[in-house]
């Protein structure tokens, strides 16, 4: 026997059929997503939340002790796997679970674990991301946002911008500086806000993306206790950077273009067979390059089952999955065109269905190489580590 | 799981490198230009890499893919890979993969590979003894293939295709980690403007898109491994979509490498040089990029690649 083993056992073969069988069961079949223009997409994604919790599943990954089941690293990408392939059936849900969560167990005290674990776990609870401003994007660390000392507890004033989900969640992890030190990473603290505190305006911003996805938020004097900081004043990066981490393989954007590749033969019917070659052609290299993102996936998460993380390994796999992500858009797209356009928005069509998917993962792909990172800063980092090893 | 290579295989391909580069190194590649490689040959004969039984245990096929890596490290003239993918039910020393229907016959990656006795298989495992014809190309110069005389000998070679395609590509993995260290290490030496190409982004981001490139070409290698190991019936599909990616990556990586080294990737003396040229025959032999393209995508038909979803 070599050492090389692609089979992910029965235990994660398992865990596919079983979540299959509650997509099919409980998600209608056209579902693409918790934030269209129908609100009953969004209770479908709170309700299926629960559902995956009732079966120990929202939260498999997550210690005993905090309501998880540790799952192995590998159940962890089936369940990823699954939902981003089945347009993210946890809506916003997949934040509080994949990083929230997580920096609550490694940096919050034991009474922010009781307070915020058991709703994250249940699927109770929403939560939105106060990191983006005006003028810091990608250079997160410029963040202007302050809060200052008042009494036992902080006033926070300040804008941020992009905030998905801001509208509808209960919480906010947010970053506000509150000092300056010789560096600009330095003197950043987390806080951990409710988001009907006064002084908090949210103003959705309209977006190709659909609603939900894209607001302002203002805070104007927001008062918190000491109680709402988590970890330490004034070392907030740190626990961003863990943050950024998990965030960085978090999406399992490949698994999204698997499904939509192999599934235009058969949505095309006999039309497969009348389009040019060409096209057939990148139909091929793009079922390549997602095998290619896939392992590179893996590649990131067998290093972090050692213990290790190589950053530059990381970088690669995102450089490489956001890229598919907009490639495979352009080459569905143009197997999509062959499918006549239906007159009925809700035409229920296998080809109907497929067409409208496409044009869903069309639409995402353009932020794809944006969202959690731009990949011109995963070129940075990815340059850093293969320069700094020649 | 496991994504990685065992550690004994780590250390027979590293020991193997170290080795070539006792014996020449960079110089190995020269050599091939006036001679034949047999300091390379006995060199891996030394280590027991003709010996090696790739199609006998998935552990010496890994050793084998491991050695194939390093040999393409030094783009050493002698054909390692083919060697180690030879058959095991006819007595013969190597394989090659050849294009079935070609007007021509075949051509085979066959530099200083001339006094062996091949087997050529096409991709629907038909098999052909081939002698080599050195008459019709110069023999033993980096970047120029020897044609084959073929004699139909057997349909028996469905079981040597995907062995055939896969070893090359390690050879060809190792000449891009090489590409891609030699650029990485040449842009922090290089100045201009005050500066080392390196501090440049337009350099940088070049850098990270044959990096992205190679590590993909590493992983689809190991898989495309495992799964001829495992007897997998998708391995030729396997196998091919290996192919298609190293060759688009060979096209990225050395474009971009040779950008980077400016006109002195051009010259004898760098290294790079012998590398482009070396990997000129594994890239277009047996199928150039679009011809391996559609290979697969036949292969595929409405089935697509094995993943997720198939």
């Amino acid at each position: 026997m070599g050492a090389l083993d692609y089979d992910q056992g029965p235990q994660v073969a398992e865990l596919r059929t079983q979540l299959r069988r509650l997509i099919a069961d409980h998600l209608p079949p056209d579902y693409l997503g918790a934030f269209t223009d129908d609100p009953a997409d969004l209770e479908v994604a709170q309700s299926f939340s629960r559902l995956l919790a009732d079966h120990g599943l929202l939260c498999a990954a997550w210690p005993e002790e905090f309501g998880g089941r540790d799952a192995s690293p590998w159940e962890q990408t089936a369940v990823r796997e699954e939902m981003w392939a089945h347009h993210e059936p946890r809506g916003a849900q997949y934040m509080g679970v994949n990083w929230v969560g997580p920096a609550i167990m490694r940096h919050g005290s034991a009474e922010q674990q009781r307070t915020h674990l058991p709703p994250i776990a249940r699927g109770e609870v929403i939560w939105c991301q106060g990191f983006s401003e005006p003028d810091a994007g990608s250079d997160l660390a410029s963040l202007q946002t302050a809060a200052r000392r008042d009494g036992d507890g902080w006033r926070i004033s300040g804008q941020k911008t992009w905030t998905s989900y801001a509208t509808m969640a209960q919480w906010c992890f947010l970053l506000a500086r509150t000092s300056r030190g010789e560096r600009k990473q330095q003197g950043i603290t987390v806080f951990i806000v409710p988001m009907d505190a006064p002084g908090i305006e949210v103003r959705p911003i309209p977006c190709m993306l659909g609603p939900h996805h894209l607001n302002e938020v203002f805070l104007d004097d927001v008062r918190v206790t000491e109680a709402d900081v988590l970890g330490t004043v004034d070392e907030g990066w740190k626990v961003v950077q863990e943050v950024l981490a998990f965030e960085r393989v978090g999406i399992a954007r490949y698994a999204r273009v698997e499904r939509l590749l192999q599934w235009a033969p058969a949505a095309l019917g006999d039309g497969w067979d009348r389009l040019p070659d060409e096209l057939r052609s990148r139909w091929t290299r793009m079922l390549v390059h997602a095998r290619r993102a896939r392992l590179l996936a893996y590649r990131v998460i067998a290093t972090q089952q050692t213990g290790q993380v190589r950053p530059g390994d990381t970088a690669a796999y995102r450089i490489a999955v956001t890229r598919l992500d907009q490639e495979s858009a352009e080459v569905l797209m143009d197997i999509a065109a062959e499918i006549a356009p239906s007159v009925d928005p809700t035409a229920a069509g296998e080809a109907d269905r497929f067409r409208r998917a496409v044009e869903d993962h069309h639409r995402y792909s353009v932020s794809a190489t944006m969202a959690s990172g731009s990949i011109e800063m995963q070129r940075i980092l990815l340059a850093r580590a293969l320069l700094a090893a020649a | 799981m496991n994504t990685d290579l065992s550690p004994e295989a780590v250390e027979f391909g590293r020991t193997a490198r170290r080795a070539l580069e006792a014996a020449g190194g960079d110089e190995l590649a020269l050599s091939a230009h006036e001679g034949d490689g047999s300091a390379a040959v006995k060199v891996l004969g030394d280590l027991g890499a003709w010996d090696l039984d790739p199609r006998g245990s998935a552990d010496e096929l890994e050793a084998a893919a491991a050695l194939c890596r390093s040999a393409g490290w030094w783009a050493v003239p002698h054909p390692v890979a083919e060697r180690a993918a030879r058959p095991h039910d006819v007595d013969a020393d190597a394989l090659v993969v050849v294009a079935g229907g070609r007007p021509t016959g075949a051509l085979a990656h066959a530099v200083a590979g001339l006094a062996l006795r091949w087997v050529a298989v096409d991709l629907d495992g038909r098999r052909s003894l081939g002698t080599p014809r050195p008459d019709q190309a110069p023999a033993g110069k980096p970047g120029v293939a020897v044609p084959l005389d073929l004699a139909p000998l057997d349909d028996d070679g469905a079981g040597d295709v995907a062995l055939g395609l896969v070893l090359p590509c390690w050879t060809l993995l190792g000449m891009l980690d090489r590409a891609v260290e030699l650029t990485a290490h040449y842009v922090r030496e290089r100045h201009q403007f005050g500066q080392p190409l390196s501090s440049f982004q337009g350099v940088q981001f070049q850098l990270t898109d044959a990096e992205v490139e190679r590590v993909g070409v590493e992983e689809l290698a190991k898989y495309a491994l495992w799964s001829v190991a495992t007897g997998r019936p998708d391995a030729l599909s396997d196998a091919l979509a290996l192919r298609l990616a190293a060759v688009e990556a060979a096209e990225a990586v050395f474009r971009v490498t040779h950008q980077l080294h400016g006109a002195i990737g051009f010259c004898d003396e760098t290294a790079l040089s012998w590398l482009s040229r070396a990997s000129q025959p594994l890239r277009r032999l047996p199928l150039g990029p679009s011809a391996t393209r559609a290979a697969l995508t036949d292969r595929l038909g409405r089935r697509g690649l094995s993943g997720l979803f198939s």
